[in-house]
């Protein structure tokens, strides 16, 4: 017992990711699942830079078993990256590719993608499709505990990164288009101990419940992306998704509060400070999934702490995040049918005709939305945020059944056709598009972006290639064909003074760094005994 | 050994649940006692020929038992086997009813099963003593939920991941057929002078990843290593068959069993 009692002494003294070290954002490490608790997925960075760009070359590839359809971005720490898929999580050397660790639940009841894992002391943590925390020693992979903090059996799935802010991971609900109750979570990063649950629809009696019919209990407001956080005033900026069933309406007449909305949430007690609903009583299945980016700029003349959302419904907002007042929408997408526009209280002005029919009904944005969850970045040296938009339209069907839940019922249907992704930069003082650039494709990815101090930005395209451009013209500077679709967004991180750019594609993970000449290696002399 | 661990397996009520898990099958006869004794006395007459009494592999057929357990076969994938064969090779389809093939795939499934799902006879609480205790010193090299050494393999999963029969040999007889490649006992020399012990989770001719005695990842790249000492054989003792009695191994394999990530956690918890 003493051996064992000085082992636990030594891994304790090692380095430990505190709150400080995710506070202060990326550097040559990539600690959370955006970079920086603000969502910038922007980093100071910048050996690869507008003028190094053309040396870009991969330095490492790593096959992620059984992967088909990566949506995990990489986490860094210390020279090793942490990449998740399904009920997986790998340990990769960062500078070699390769792998250090697996661990994988595959008894999991659900086979969900995943979007990424968290660190946080000396673990590292992911969730399993079907709910259960999972906390591993970040050097061995051994696991630390893993806990079950939802029943898959109530229609909720989990498939976000954890979030963790003062010892506190905090986490979601998804599952929302078959029906169940969503709900943004807190527990203890030491134990996996419930701290708080706050659910996203009220529940019978409780405020806002009289915005439903009677489907309250399996109303949706799923929250399935991770969100963000202001360290200032403690509060969590997490979005939500449809109500349920999503394309018919007529079931749940009134607004359906909190679905389609951003929440301030107390990130102490998980209480809301205050909501802004997008699209109320949306029957597009437009979810709020989307980022809800901290920045603080002048907007209408004024200095504010705002918080930045390009909403799937076609509008870019901005709101003032410390009192949730809505300051400003502009369209983010060129062809939008179901709103003229957004009022000046933030409500949508309607457009006949948007509804899905039984006959359906063309709309646009389609059901992808008008951007969804790839990852956006904001670079405070351009002071541009850049958004993978998408121009598509669909036909939307209602179905007159009888709505039932968890049978992966959504009350019709949609269709989406054509469309081309756009990267598109946007001024976040005027909510104006400053540069675009349109990529060919079949509008099927889910990749985002990162940006740097090297006024370089690195971006997935709707084609399989991974592009480096100017941040801030938007002029191509260097690509490369990954050849398979993109569902993930690329970070930065540098180990030993080189920087590198890390992206999963749908079945590995590259990186690339600066072209160097080869090092031929000696082998040591190896004993076996 | 083997006649050992295949007459616990055969003479206890096995009762894993239906449909748990994605690889699970909803097929009543899953974890139903008499479709596996029924099972058995057919896979007794037709297979084990080829694939041994318990599974485990003759000449003619492979270990059924230990396969990739990152990959689990589902029920519904065995069926198919049974059924159709493997078109060229030795496995031969087979012309037996539904209910006949299902009673088959139930006896496979409790052979290949988590041992956490299976009963275990033994006292955990005696295993947990033996596990942690000076005389076997497993909790030296090994790590259960947070606790233990980092030279062996995490064994918080060990009962939710392995059959019965998978650990029992992984303890007494380390060294059949364990790939050790990420166990490796090391020692780094450093050009810098410096040297490391531990375990390489992973190597290659250009680099090298290797933990520490004291659990700390070290990323090396070959051109900075002088000499590498490799042990030529698995580090966890090969003695245990004989350095614990029968009661100690049993109990021991209790507390193993029941090691699962997905159990609740009072079961689970080392101590
Ligand atoms: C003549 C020898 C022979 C007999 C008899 C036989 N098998 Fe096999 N079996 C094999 C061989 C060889 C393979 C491996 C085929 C391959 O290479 O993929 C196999 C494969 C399998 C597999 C797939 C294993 C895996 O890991 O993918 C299952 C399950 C299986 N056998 C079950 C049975 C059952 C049940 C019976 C009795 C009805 C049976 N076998 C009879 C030779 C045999
Ligand atoms: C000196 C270190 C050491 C000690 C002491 C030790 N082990 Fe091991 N054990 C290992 C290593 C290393 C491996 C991996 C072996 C390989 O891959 O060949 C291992 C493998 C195992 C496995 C197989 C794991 C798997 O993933 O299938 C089990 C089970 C196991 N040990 C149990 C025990 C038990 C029980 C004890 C005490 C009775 C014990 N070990 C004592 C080092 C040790």
């Amino acid at each position: 017992m003493k051996l064992l009692l000085s082992l636990f002494l030594t891994l304790a003294a090692s380095a430990q990711v505190r709150h400080e070290d995710v506070a202060k954002g990326p550097g040559t490490d990539w600690l959370t699942y955006a970079g920086s608790y603000n969502g910038w997925r922007y980093s100071p960075l910048s050996q690869i830079n507008a003028a190094t760009a053309k040396n870009i070359v991969p330095k490492w590839v790593y096959h992620v078993p059984g992967a088909r359809g990566l949506r995990s971005s990489p986490l860094v720490y210390q020279g090793v990256l942490y990449i998740t898929s399904g009920n997986s999580i790998h340990a990769v050397d960062a500078r070699s590719g390769r792998l250090v660790w697996q661990y994988a639940d595959p008894r999991a009841k659900e086979a969900g993608p995943n979007r990424g894992a968290a660190i946080w002391a000396d673990k590292v943590y992911f969730t399993t499709s079907d709910n259960y925390l999972t906390a591993l020693n970040r050097h061995t992979g051994a696991v630390i505990f893993s806990k079950k903090f939802a029943d898959v059996e109530k229609g909720t799935t989990s498939t976000s990164a954890p979030v963790i802010a003062k010892g506190k991971v905090i986490g979601g609900s998804a599952g929302g288009d078959g029906g169940m109750r969503g709900f943004v979570m807190a527990l203890s990063a030491d134990t996996g101990a419930e701290l708080w649950k706050a659910y996203t629809v009220p529940a019978k009696g409780e405020k806002g419940a009289e915005t439903w019919g009677n489907l309250l209990e399996w109303g949706g407001g799923a929250a399935w992306l991770s969100g963000t956080y202001d360290p200032e005033l403690n509060t969590l900026f997490w979005t939500t998704g449809n109500p349920w069933p999503d394309y018919n309406g007529s079931v749940r007449m009134g607004d359906n509060l909190y679905t389609c909305s951003l929440l301030a949430l107390d990130l102490d007690t998980g209480k809301m400070k205050w909501y802004f609903q997008f699209t109320p009583h949306d029957t597009h299945d437009w979810d709020a999934q989307s980022w809800p980016i901290l920045v603080d700029t002048e907007i209408n003349g004024r200095p504010r702490k705002a918080v930045l959302h390009a909403n799937r419904n076609g509008f870019f907002y901005a709101l003032d995040r410390v009192t949730g007042e809505f300051l400003r929408a502009t369209q983010l997408i060129d062809k939008i049918t179901w709103a003229k526009g957004i009022d000046d209280k933030g409500r949508p002005l309607m457009l006949p005709n948007s509804e899905p029919t039984p006959q359906g009904n063309w709309v646009c944005p389609s059901v992808k939305g008008a951007t969804n969850w790839m990852g956006q970045s904001y670079n405070p040296g351009t002071g541009l945020l850049y958004v993978l938009t998408l121009e598509q339209c669909g036909m939307y069907y209602r179905s007159s059944q009888e709505p039932q839940p968890m049978k992966n019922f959504s009350g019709g249907g949609a269709t989406e056709e054509g469309g081309q992704v756009i990267l598109r930069a946007l001024d976040p003082k005027t909510g104006k598009r400053v540069w675009e650039y349109p990529m060919t494709g079949l509008g099927r990815m889910w990749t985002g972006t990162v940006s740097t101090a090297g006024n370089v930005l690195f971006s997935g395209d709707d084609d399989g290639h991974f592009v480096a451009l100017d941040a801030k013209t938007g002029k191509n500077l260097w690509h490369f064909n990954i050849g398979e679709t993109l569902g993930a967004s690329p970070i930065t991180y540098s180990v030993d003074g080189k920087q590198y750019v890390a992206i999963a594609s749908a079945s590995a993970v590259y990186s690339f760094g600066l072209f160097e000449p080869a090092v031929g290696v000696e082998a040591p002399v190896i004993q076996i005994k | 050994m083997r006649a050992l661990a295949l007459l616990a397996l055969l003479t206890l009520p096995l009762l894993a649940q239906h449909g748990r898990y994605l690889s699970d099958s909803n097929n009543p006869a899953i974890g139903d006692p008499v479709a596996i004794a029924a099972g058995t006395k057919l896979f007794m007459g037709s297979c084990a020929g080829c694939h041994g009494p318990d599974g485990g592999g003759g000449a003619r057929g492979p270990n059924l038992v230990r396969r990739s357990l990152w990959h689990p076969l589902s029920d519904d994938a065995i069926f198919q086997v049974v059924r159709k064969g493997v078109p060229g090779t030795d496995m031969p389809p087979t012309k037996l009813a539904d209910d006949q093939t299902w009673n088959l795939v139930a006896f496979i499934h409790s052979l290949t099963g988590p041992a956490s799902s299976n009963p275990v006879p033994g006292d955990p609480a005696a295993g947990k003593a033996v596990f942690w205790g000076a005389k076997a010193g497993c909790g030296n090299c090994h790590a259960i939920r947070g606790q233990g050494g980092s030279m062996g393999p995490d064994l918080s999963n060990v009962g939710g991941s392995r059959p019965l029969a998978v650990i029992r040999e992984g303890i007494v007889e380390p060294a059949k057929d364990l790939y050790y490649l990420g166990n490796e006992a090391a020692t780094v020399v450093l050009k810098n002078g410096q040297t490391l012990r531990g375990v390489a989770k992973n190597r290659s001719n250009y680099s090298i990843q290797l933990v520490d005695t004291t659990g700390i990842l070290h990323l090396l790249q070959m051109n900075d290593v002088k000499s590498l000492t490799l042990s030529a054989s698995t580090p966890m003792p090969t003695d245990f068959a004989t350095r614990l009695s029968k009661v100690e191994l049993r109990d021991l394999l209790a507390y193993l069993a029941a090691q699962d990530t997905r159990a609740a956690e009072s079961k689970g918890s080392p101590q």
